[in-house]
């Protein structure tokens, strides 16, 4: 077993007994099935079955801030300590990307903290927005001048936007909003200019980058017609090409062609979106129909994950 | 010396004066389309080779909150077009707008377009209000262009959900494509695709965002409610519509597209004048075609729906 899975979601306690609570105030898609069901042991099983070693733990949407700053203060501890103990129950088979109380500024910061020091945290996790500001908007600068003075890994997970929640009945916002929040937020950050002021941060996007790479041209557009082109000194291409990107529902030779067009394969991880989506299995399967050669089929399952994650390499 | 001339684009916008005009009090029109003329889209087409280009209204559209202005707006427009037809011989085509969501008026103006005026198509937008394609409201309209086997194009907006979200970013970037999948979306998945298998699709920009998130639509077909709207399944349907190259002739777009659909599916378009005709010649030509799939995407695909442009 050898594969990193950078995007693997866990349901402590706590975080369970939360959402319960918030009941249909939750924000969609709320509580679901795979969520409830969720326990560490089917994790480890869903892990053995695609042969993945470590598991990134984060926790998935709509995040742990359900109204109250005090409750989602409570909340991101109690999920981080509950993380930290599976890492700590599991040798070399969790990690963690802790959660933050964000949008609540203070409160993420001292958990930036304690998440980083005290639990030793493998990085940590946000979502593409917060009340509809994405994360180059400047209310979030003190958080990413934090991450960027401890050069953190920054796991970035789509969530629902209410100007977007919920347009089509048919279907959740799973199937095309989440991808187009990602790309959002990344653009976000790229013409902010926020991704090269804060450039040690070490960002990881969610689903190839959301919908990102196919609207390459229109990103390249965008930079030339920048107000304030100082703001991206290098150039868009620069920034795109030193995030990373999971593959999780995107491992089909259609996105994967596409990425692998607008970034290195140096920037791609294997992550799966756990309890969500095809697993493990379903995700080495689905690399391995796409074309990259053997060498990159290992950097994607293990070694560039492992550039940000050296500790697993044990 | 400028090649000869032999494509032909399907997705290249005009802004009569007239309708300017009457717009402008209310709307505010992008430099581009303010400084539109019929002779600057036809040297950017002699530029690039391009024979005939099938014109449509763009942004900001057609309807302001009047069925009556918006019918009046919408024949000028398309009368507008017809003029440039005549003028220029051989060098437009009309994909006719109607001023939907007047239904009633909609379908008169369809039938003049189609009937009277001989337009190729009907030109459509991805949603209206926040209702995409595939909703129930839509139904009288594509029973008529399904029974009279319409090429229908369409066009993003930025639906209202979407509008300044992020405030370094034009709403083109990221919104229009996403619309483009939304509409094609709603209309796999209440069934208007199956339902209307006459309608020929023509979806701007290389799909919108949807050839990257397949693997979402693949698994969201798979759920027996929605397999049931799609007798034919999810990919028949996605590889009978048609995509154009506008703000997409690039290795990574069209390499996605083209492993999810056949290249006779793949039409040459532009979004004139927003980008160049040019532009789009030349990045096509980095995209890794055979002569023979390039001719088909700068020509032979359209001329399938479109025969009588083939003089």
């Amino acid at each position: 077993m050898a594969i990193i899975d950078v995007h693997h979601h866990f349901v402590p306690a706590a975080y369970k007994d939360a959402l319960t609570a918030a009941g249909d105030a939750c924000p969609p898609p709320g509580f679901q099935a795979p969520l409830r069901q969720w326990s560490a042991a089917r994790s480890l099983e869903d892990m053995e079955k695609g042969g993945t070693a470590s598991a990134m733990l984060s926790i998935t949407t709509p995040g742990i801030h359900l109204g109250d700053d005090r409750a989602a203060r409570k909340l991101a501890r109690a999920c981080n300590e509950a993380g930290a103990r599976l890492v700590a129950d599991h040798k070399n088979r969790f990690g963690l990307f802790a959660a933050l109380s964000l949008p609540d500024i203070d409160g993420a910061l001292a958990e930036i903290a304690y998440a980083l020091d005290n639990l030793k945290a493998d990085g940590i996790g946000l979502y593409t927005n917060y009340r509809a500001k994405w994360l180059g908007h400047e209310d979030f600068a003190p958080i990413l001048a934090e991450l960027d003075a401890r050069k953190a890994v920054v796991f970035v997970h789509p969530t629902s936007v209410d100007c977007c929640s919920g347009l089509q009945p048919e279907y959740n916002d799973a199937t095309i909003e989440y991808g187009t929040d990602t790309t959002r937020t990344i653009g976000s950050l790229v013409f902010s200019g926020a991704a090269s002021r804060y450039r040690n941060i070490r960002w990881i996007f969610c689903h190839g980058g959301g919908t990102m790479p196919y609207l390459i041209e229109r990103f390249l557009t965008q930079a030339k017609r920048m107000d304030h082109p100082e703001l991206l000194p290098d150039g868009v291409l620069h920034e795109l090409h030193r995030f990373h990107y999971d593959i999780a529902q995107v491992a089909h030779p259609a996105p994967m062609s596409c990425l692998k067009r607008v970034v290195p394969t140096s920037q791609i991880v294997f992550g799966t979106d756990y309890p969500y989506g095809i697993g493990s299995l379903g995700h080495a399967k689905g690399l391995h129909a796409c074309e990259f050669t053997d060498s990159e089929f290992t950097a994607i399952e293990r070694g560039n994950a492992l550039r940000l994650l050296p500790r697993f390499a044990g | 010396m400028a090649p000869a001339p032999h494509i032909i684009d399907v997705h290249h916008h005009f802004v009569p004066p007239a309708y300017k005009a009457a717009v402008q009090p209310k709307r505010r029109f992008q430099p581009c389309m303010e400084a539109w003329t019929v002779q600057g889209s036809v040297e950017d087409m002699d530029k690039a080779g391009v024979a005939t280009a099938l014109v449509s209204i763009t942004l900001p559209g057609l309807h302001f909150g009047s069925n009556e202005e918006s019918r009046r707006l919408t024949r000028i427009c398309n009368d507008y077009a017809m003029e440039m037809a005549r003028n220029y011989p051989g060098r437009f085509g009309l994909f006719a707008a109607l001023p939907w969501p007047d239904v009633e008026g909609s379908l008169a103006e369809l039938a003049y377009a189609l009937d009277t005026l001989k337009a190729d198509g009907i030109g459509l937008y991805t949603s209206y209000d926040t209702k995409w394609l595939g909703h129930a409201d839509f139904a009288p309209l594509f029973e008529e262009l399904n029974r009279r086997k319409a090429v229908v194009y369409t066009h993003p907006v930025c639906a209202p959900c979407c509008q300044g979200l992020v405030p370094e970013i034009n709403e083109s970037i990221i919104e229009y494509g996403t619309d483009t999948t939304r509409t094609i979306s709603s209309l796999l998945f209440t069934g208007s695709a199956a339902r209307y298998p006459n309608i020929k699709w023509i979806f701007s920009h290389a799909g919108g965002t949807m050839p990257f998130l397949i693997e979402r639509l693949v698994n969201l077909a798979k759920a027996p409610p929605f397999a049931a709207k799609l007798p034919n399944g999810l990919m028949h349907e996605l590889q009978r519509f048609y995509y154009d190259t506008a703000q997409a002739s690039n290795p990574s777009s069209l390499g996605c597209l083209r492993t999810i659909v056949p290249t006779s599916q793949i039409m040459f378009g532009t979004d004139y004048p927003f980008r160049l005709s040019i532009e789009h010649v030349e990045g096509l030509a980095g995209c890794g075609f055979s002569a023979g799939d390039l001719k088909a995407v700068h020509r032979d695909n359209a001329l399938r729906l479109l025969p009588k442009w083939s003089r």
